[in-house]
C-alpha cells in the first residue's frame, strides 16, 4: 500500500517538472514576442556591455561569445537574402498555443523580392510525434504589390487555399525575375519610343 | 535451548530489519512530499508570472521596449533569439543554411502543399572550385547530373532544379502514403512502389450493384520533377459490366488531373454507384 503511494507522489512529481518546463517556455515565448528592440538599441547595448567587467556574466555567454554569435546570425542572414534573393524586411510571431506535443504560432512576415514585395499571415501548427516533428501551415493570407497581374492573383489565391507557403517562395523568386526583366524590357523599349520619337 | 534461544535472536533480528525498512519508507514518502510541495510552489509562481505578463499584454496591445528593465545582455540575448526565428523562417521558404569555413552549407525543405515534409542537407566546399562535400539526398535523385549541369556555373540554379526533383519524389510519395493511410479499405493488397515513387502499381476496388469488381491501376510519372502521372492505365477484368470501363476511364482521367488521395476522394465521395 506504501508502495501505492510512492507511486502517486512520483507520477505527480513526474507532472509538475513538465508542467513547469511548459510554463517556462511559456513565459519566454511570450517575453520574446511582445518586446522589440531597435537596432540602435541593440548596438547601444553591445556597447555597454563591452564595458562590463569581463569575464563576468549571467547567463550562460560572455560578452565577446554573444557578440560572435549575434555577427555569425547576421553574416548568415544577410547570406541567405542575398543569395534567394528574399529580402525579409519584418518579422514578428505570437505563440497561440503550447503543449507538451503541440505549439501553434501565428506569424506576420513582410519583405520583398526584387521590385515585388509581399505581406503575409499563417498560423504554423508544429506537432511531436514519437518519431519527428510536424510543420503544417494553416491559414495563409498573401498580399502582393503590385498585385495588378491577373496570373499573379489566380496563383496567389491558390496558395493561400491550400497553404502552400512553400510553393508560393519557390515560384516568388522566378516570377519576380521575370517580373524585373519584363519592367526593365518595358522601361528600355519606352526610352526607344522617345528617342526615335 | 540453544534452539530456542536461536529462534527468538532470528525473530528479534527479522524485527529489527522490518523495522529499519519501515523508517526508511517513512523518510522515502517524506522526501517525495516535501519534493512535491516544493514544484507546486514553483509551478504556482511561474503560473502567477505567465498569469500576469498575459494580463499586461491584453492592457497593452503592441510592442513594447523597455531598456530601462533589461540589461544589455538581455537585450542581446533577444536580438540573437529574433535573428535564429528569421533563419528558422527560411527553412519554411524552401532554402536555408549556415556559412561554414570551407563555403556553405544549404538544407533543401520539401513540402506538400501546407504539409512540411524531410530536408535535405548538402554541404559546400567553395574555396577553389564548388564541391558537394556531404549530403543526404537519397541516391535516387540524380545528384551528379544536376551538379554536372548546374554546380559550377550557377548555384541557384543548381538548387532549384535539385529542389524541383526532390519535391515532386516526396509529393508522389505523400501522395502513396495518404492512399494507403486513407483508403486502405478499398485497395486490395498491398500498393506496389519503386524508391522513386515513379511507378505505383496497385488494385482498387469498385462496386456495381453490391457486387465489387477490382481495377488495376498502372501509374507512371514520367516527369521526375512533376508529381503527377504522365501515364495512366486503368483496366477492369472483361467480366466487368460496361458502365464500369466507362468509370475506369473516368477514373484515368481524374488520376491524370488530380493529386492520388484527391481523385480516391472526389469518387469516393460520390457514392458508390
Amino acid at each position: 500500500m506504501d508502495s501505492n503511494v510512492c507511486q502517486v507522489y512520483e507520477d505527480e512529481i513526474h507532472s509538475l517538472e513538465e508542467e513547469i518546463k511548459l510554463l517556462a517556455e511559456k513565459y519566454e515565448d511570450s517575453q520574446q514576442e511582445s518586446t522589440f528592440f531597435s537596432d540602435e538599441e541593440i548596438l547601444m547595448s553591445i556597447k555597454s556591455f563591452q564595458r562590463e567587467l569581463r569575464g563576468e556574466s549571467e547567463g550562460y555567454e560572455s560578452p565577446s561569445d554573444l557578440k560572435a554569435h549575434l555577427e555569425t546570425l547576421e553574416t548568415d542572414l544577410s547570406f541567405l537574402m542575398k543569395f534567394t534573393g528574399i529580402q525579409f524586411t519584418s518579422h514578428s510571431k505570437k505563440t497561440l498555443e503550447k503543449t507538451r506535443n503541440r505549439t501553434v504560432r501565428k506569424h506576420r512576415l513582410s519583405g520583398n523580392c526584387h521590385s515585388l514585395s509581399f505581406q503575409l499571415e499563417f498560423q504554423l501548427l508544429e506537432m511531436q510525434s514519437k518519431a519527428n516533428v510536424s510543420a503544417v501551415i494553416t491559414d495563409l493570407s498573401i498580399i502582393m504589390e503590385p498585385g495588378g497581374d491577373s496570373d499573379l492573383s489566380k496563383f496567389v489565391s491558390s496558395a493561400e487555399e491550400r497553404g502552400s507557403l512553400l510553393t508560393f517562395f519557390r515560384s516568388l523568386s522566378s516570377y519576380a525575375e521575370w517580373y524585373e526583366h519584363r519592367r526593365c524590357t518595358f522601361l528600355h523599349f519606352k526610352v526607344i519610343i522617345q528617342t526615335v520619337k | 535451548v540453544f534452539a530456542y534461544l536461536e529462534m527468538l535472536e532470528l525473530q528479534a533480528h527479522e524485527a529489527a530489519v522490518k523495522q529499519e525498512e519501515k523508517l526508511l519508507q517513512e523518510e522515502k514518502l517524506a522526501r517525495l512530499k516535501a519534493r512535491v510541495e516544493e514544484l507546486r510552489l514553483q509551478r504556482d509562481e511561474l503560473q502567477a508570472k505567465v498569469d500576469l505578463q498575459e494580463k499586461r499584454q491584453l492592457e497593452k496591445e503592441g510592442a513594447t521596449s523597455n531598456p530601462a528593465q533589461l540589461n544589455p545582455q538581455a537585450v542581446l540575448q533577444w536580438k540573437i533569439k529574433s535573428l535564429q526565428a528569421m533563419l528558422q523562417v527560411f527553412y519554411l521558404t524552401g532554402i536555408g543554411g549556415k556559412l561554414t569555413r570551407q563555403g556553405v552549407c544549404f538544407c533543401i525543405s520539401t513540402a506538400y502543399e501546407g504539409t512540411y515534409l524531410d530536408s535535405y542537407y548538402l554541404d559546400l566546399l567553395t574555396k577553389s572550385e564548388v564541391r558537394i562535400y556531404r549530403h543526404s539526398v537519397p541516391t535516387f535523385i540524380p545528384l551528379k547530373q544536376i551538379a554536372k549541369q548546374y554546380l559550377q556555373t550557377d548555384i541557384r540554379r543548381f538548387l532549384s532544379v535539385l529542389s524541383d526533383h526532390l519535391n515532386a519524389y516526396v509529393g508522389r510519395r505523400y501522395q502513396a502514403d495518404q492512399l494507403q493511410e486513407h483508403f486502405s479499405d478499398q485497395i486490395k493488397g498491398t500498393l506496389q512502389r519503386n524508391s522513386l515513387c515513379n511507378l505505383l502499381v496497385f488494385n482498387y476496388n469498385m462496386s456495381s450493384k453490391s457486387k465489387t469488381f477490382p481495377f488495376n491501376v498502372r501509374l507512371l510519372y514520367g516527369d521526375p520533377c512533376c508529381s503527377l502521372p504522365t501515364e495512366v492505365i486503368v483496366s477492369c477484368k472483361s467480366d466487368a459490366p460496361s458502365s464500369l470501363t466507362e468509370t475506369a476511364t473516368a477514373h484515368s482521367d481524374l488520376f491524370r488531373r488530380m493529386p492520388l488521395h484527391k481523385a480516391f476522394r472526389s469518387f469516393s465521395s460520390a457514392g458508390e454507384t
